[in-house]
């Protein structure tokens, strides 16, 4: 069992107020999306803010959910928010409330049976008139989702905002979640990705961390499908965990596919090893960062 | 000890006459001298990428250079002594790094240097050290009383002439 005191984001209630502290924006993306395409798939409406819908909505796509489609047919909603939650003259609970009710509104008069909003809570770091209110919205949405069949998933990153503003705001949250984490230090992290299903491997992997890696793959081979080894953020890997993940690809069905997502240099070496001749591997190359 | 005691181990390519080690020929000005254990390898491969690329190795050429010295000391620390010395240095428009193994490992009685240098350093596709060969330029692996020692040469594509002694 990987170590985690936390709730997992895909089995959270469906008025939960949830607090997603993150210290990889990987982390928040990742989990918004398991957060949205559960959503969508229990036909709920879902309403999605951050500081740029657009970007926003192209790392949805990545992660395999249809934003396009679900935006076009009304079900989904992404928002920015200074149009949202910040008004032109500064930020208020008050106001910040009126749009979330309204929100809850149209959920209900389209007939959905219920709705869920994730805030990426970015937007509270700029310096704006009345951000002291913060606390008070987060107590007022713990109010509002109680028996309303709206859930709320507020995150916010640990390395930016300040140890205060974060103890302020935790107790208003009923579930705090993140991803179940198999390895963290400040040289590799090692998580569950829920969407695409896989595993994450961020900073430099060697033979140190080979218990924890074999756990998260163990771990990641059992569920159904293809899965995902995202190494995107990951600058090192040495031989023996480039063969120890070969070796998880080479143990899966021929069926199915394990997609290694890593920078060209990673790419290169997986590729040196010998790891593209496997008929389960696919090498996907991204850009740094 | 530098004579007839050492012997080249047979899986090594290149020709191992014209390497040379720190002793003989580096010590002078070394770049980098620096001890290793498996608590710090994640800063020795620091080191080293920062070395690369202030001895003007390529971006690729350095992630190959750190790699490979990472092979190298891990071998050392898990089937030597569980520790080592890196040096490094630059001759004739080349890169050298030197690992030595710090030995046999302490608990095992069989493990002397004579005769297993195969056994712990281990040539088998898609290990480190066959990883170390196929980007190595030159690589060779010397085992004496003292412990093994392994040496690969990147060439750093500069004019040799300006930097020979």
């Amino acid at each position: 069992m990987p170590v985690s005191a936390h709730t997992q984001v895909t089995e959270l209630s469906p008025d939960a107020h949830a607090c997603l502290t993150f210290g990889e924006q990987e982390d928040l993306l990742d989990l918004t999306a398991a957060y949205v395409r559960d959503g969508l798939a229990s036909g709920f409406r879902v309403v999605v803010l951050s500081d740029s819908p657009q970007l926003a909505a192209a790392k949805l796509v990545w992660r395999e959910i249809a934003a396009e489609t679900a935006v076009a047919a009304g079900q989904m909603v992404m928002v920015a928010s200074q149009d949202s939650l910040v008004g032109p003259q500064g930020f208020s609970a008050a106001q910040a409330m009126d749009w979330l009710r309204d929100q809850l509104a149209d959920s209900r008069r389209q007939g959905y049976a219920g709705m869920r909003v994730a805030l990426d809570m970015s937007w509270a770091l700029r310096p704006m008139t009345g951000i002291e209110e913060l606390p008070v919205l987060e107590e007022e949405i713990a109010a509002a989702v109680t028996g309303a069949g709206m859930s709320v998933l507020c995150g916010y990153d640990r390395e930016r905002f300040d140890p205060v503003t974060l103890a302020l705001i935790a107790p208003f949250h009923s579930h705090a979640v993140a991803a179940a984490t198999y390895y963290d230090d400040p040289v590799l992290r090692i998580c569950r990705q829920y969407v695409p299903p896989g595993i994450r491997l961020a900073g430099e992997m060697d033979f140190l961390a080979a218990e924890a890696l074999a756990l998260a793959l163990g771990e990641a081979i059992r569920i159904d499908g293809d899965i995902t080894i995202n190494m995107a953020n990951l600058s090192f890997i040495d031989a023996s965990s480039i063969r120890m993940i070969t070796e998880a690809a080479a143990s899966l069905d021929p069926s199915r596919t394990m997609v290694l997502r890593c920078r060209p240099a990673i790419e290169a070496r997986f590729a040196q090893l010998g790891a593209d001749r496997l008929p389960q591997v696919s090498l996907v190359g991204v850009d740094e960062g | 000890m530098k004579g007839s005691d050492r012997r080249p181990d047979p899986a090594s390519s290149g020709d191992s006459a014209v390497l040379a080690d720190a002793e003989a020929d580096g010590e002078a000005h070394l770049t980098l001298d620096q001890a290793f254990d498996s608590g710090t390898l994640y800063a020795l491969r620091a080191a080293v990428q920062a070395h690369a690329m202030e001895a003007g190795l390529p971006e690729s050429r350095t992630d190959d250079l750190v790699i490979a010295v990472h092979e190298l000391a891990a071998n050392a620390v898990r089937h030597g002594a569980g520790a080592g010395r890196l040096r490094m240095w630059e001759r004739d428009g080349a890169v050298h790094c030197q690992v030595d193994d710090g030995g046999s490992p302490a608990a095992g009685g069989d493990a002397g240097p004579a005769g297993n240098v195969a056994e712990r350093w281990p040539f088998l596709p898609g290990h480190g050290l066959w990883l170390v060969r196929l980007v190595a330029d030159q690589i060779s692996v010397f085992s004496a009383p003292a412990g093994t020692r392994a040496t690969v040469v990147f060439s750093s594509g500069k004019d040799p002439s300006g930097t020979a002694p």
